[in-house]
């Protein structure tokens, strides 16, 4: 079990990796958000201000697109087995389900975060240039860890696992209403999810670590029990919740993957 | 490693692919053929433990398949290329077959590898091991794909239409390396196409809607046209009765060979069958009610 979730996890790693849509669509959109960011973005932070700071509004801005791009190219991970005809060959083989969708999401995830990470590296460098704080490269790390990761995992999830029951360009459509619904749009306007624990777009953890209300954390609105003050303890609670939640989905690929299969 | 299959059935929906198949595949090379929808895939996607059936009973090399754990060991011990196999096309020939090797439990790095680089050598794919499979011809393809199916050095290797679409050159070539591979293993070649059960196997079974119409020795299948296969030279148009099997123009007419049980032209004369007309006189017969 462990070899073969190690290979799994090794080659969905290199597969996507490869993949020059993810580049093209990271790059992309790390580069619009970066050029369109405004007088509230990060580069305009004072001098002086705090490394923690000045990342983590870096990578709450990269949070606010990357993940869309995320979504994007990881709806084909599962399907791609089906849709290539491979699914079959899979299926006889004594490799474990269980085994074979955990280390598609492993390995899947650790890739689509690479570019992720990199591009938040040349913000920090980019920021290290005027700034001269070597802090910065540290606190890069942590921000994509705190900020990007947990959505990053959550997104995947339901990119992975919902194209077995929905078609992936549909899910694709859909995922980019829900991503701005429930990340963007503030919660005066209609019900939504955004300011809740439950938004992938990392707006807890970013709060935490600028020290004040990054976007609409803990904005009253909808659903006001998932709407905590933002602070370190409602930061890691917004982590544990989405890496909860990715479990969900994770939890029925197995079945759909194998009635796909034999029907 | 020997397979026993009674009373086998599979439906999907309201359509029975399988309606009670009985058949015994002895070791060696072993011959499925059947039209398009007649059923075979859908065996041997069972027999690869892909499938679960709806009733009966397959056991292979002794282990049921209505068991978890006989599904287990014989996936263990199987080798399969399906039907359409597709390939990863960002992943190279050799880390292709990596990673099908970890997937069948070969643990061991150094022997897998030298595994691969001897399986390159048998598919002829040594010189491109390090090429992405994106771009490789359909050839190529199944060649990977016996490549993989014959990693763990399995005792069952099933194959289900491996020489569709292939040119002539690649048919043959597959062919013979299949013919190579079935030495000291069982292997169950499924097709369509007679002439690559008639250049390879000594036994086979013939599927029709789903049911097994013939087993045993190829040339039983070709017994089957004897004294119905015709020919008859006209320039007339084909005769109305039976089965044209062939028909080549010549300077005196056209030759047609015909699959009747009566003598379709008075001018037709009895020859020796070819498998393919005893195919045909197979499926004929499968094809009255009763």
């Amino acid at each position: 079990m462990r070899s073969c979730l190690s290979a799994v996890c090794r080659y969905e790693f290199r597969m996507q990796i490869r993949k020059r849509s993810l580049w093209i669509s990271t790059i992309g959109l790390a580069a619009l958000i970066t050029v369109a960011q405004g007088d509230r973005g990060p580069r305009h932070l004072p001098a002086g201000t705090d490394a923690a700071v000045v990342m983590g509004s870096w990578a709450l801005l990269f949070s606010m697109l990357l993940p869309i791009g995320f979504g994007m190219v990881l709806a084909d991970r599962l399907v791609r087995d089906h849709r290539i005809g491979i699914a079959s060959l899979l299926a006889g083989l004594p490799a474990r389900t269980g085994a074979l969708v955990a280390g598609k999401y492993a390995g899947s995830v650790a890739a689509t975060a690479v570019p992720g990470l990199l591009v938040l590296c040349v913000a920090a460098a980019g920021e290290f240039v005027h700034r001269g704080d070597p802090a910065l490269f540290g606190w890069a790390f942590a921000a994509f860890a705190v900020v990007l990761l947990p959505g990053l995992a959550f997104v995947a999830a339901f990119a992975l696992v919902c194209p077995l029951v929905i078609s992936a360009p549909l899910f694709r459509v859909l995922f980019a209403g829900y991503w701005f619904w429930g990340n963007m749009l503030g919660p005066d306007y209609l019900p939504s999810l955004t300011g809740t624990l439950l938004t992938p777009i990392g707006d807890y953890p970013a709060s935490w670590l600028i020290g004040e209300r990054a976007l609409y954390a803990g904005e009253p609105g909808w659903l006001s029990f998932l709407r905590p003050e933002p602070g370190g303890g409602a930061a890691l609670l917004s982590v544990a919740l989405l890496i909860a939640l990715a479990a969900l989905p994770l939890a029925f690929a197995g079945p759909l993957t194998a009635r796909r299969t034999s029907s | 490693m020997d397979i026993k299959i009674s009373g086998l059935r599979r439906r999907f929906g309201r359509v029975e692919a399988l309606c009670g198949v009985d058949l015994e595949v002895p070791g060696g090379m072993f011959g499925l053929l059947g039209t398009n929808g007649a059923g075979k895939t859908t065996l041997m996607r069972i027999l690869a433990g892909v499938l679960a059936p709806t009733g009966g009973r397959v056991t292979v090399g002794g282990h049921d398949l209505a068991t978890r754990a006989g599904r287990l060991a014989v996936r263990r011990r199987l080798g399969y290329l399906p039907q359409d196999l597709g390939l990863y096309p960002d992943l190279t020939t050799r880390e292709f077959l990596d990673y099908i090797g970890l997937l069948k439990g070969l643990d061991d790095d150094a022997a897998r590898r030298r595994q691969i680089g001897e399986l390159l050598d048998m598919v002829g794919l040594a010189d491109v091991a390090g090429r992405r499979l994106k771009g490789f011809s359909g050839g190529m393809r199944r060649r990977v794909g016996i490549a993989q199916a014959l990693l763990g050095d399995p005792a069952l290797v099933v194959v289900d239409e491996p020489t569709a679409g292939l040119d002539p050159e690649e048919r043959i070539r597959f062919r013979t390396l299949l013919a190579h591979i079935a030495g000291h293993r069982t292997v169950l070649l499924s097709t369509h196409i007679v002439e690559d059960v008639a250049q390879t196997c000594q036994e086979a079974a013939v599927m029709a809607a789903g049911r097994v119409v013939f087993t045993g020795p190829v040339t039983g299948i070709v017994d089957r046209a004897r004294g119905v296969t015709w020919e008859i030279v006209t320039q007339g148009p084909p005769p109305a009765a039976g089965v044209v099997v062939s028909a080549v123009g010549g300077p005196d007419g056209t030759r047609y060979r015909v699959v009747s049980p009566v003598r379709p032209d008075p001018a037709a004369v009895p020859v020796q069958p070819s498998l393919e007309e005893g195919y045909v006189a197979l499926m004929r017969e499968a094809a009255v009610p009763g």
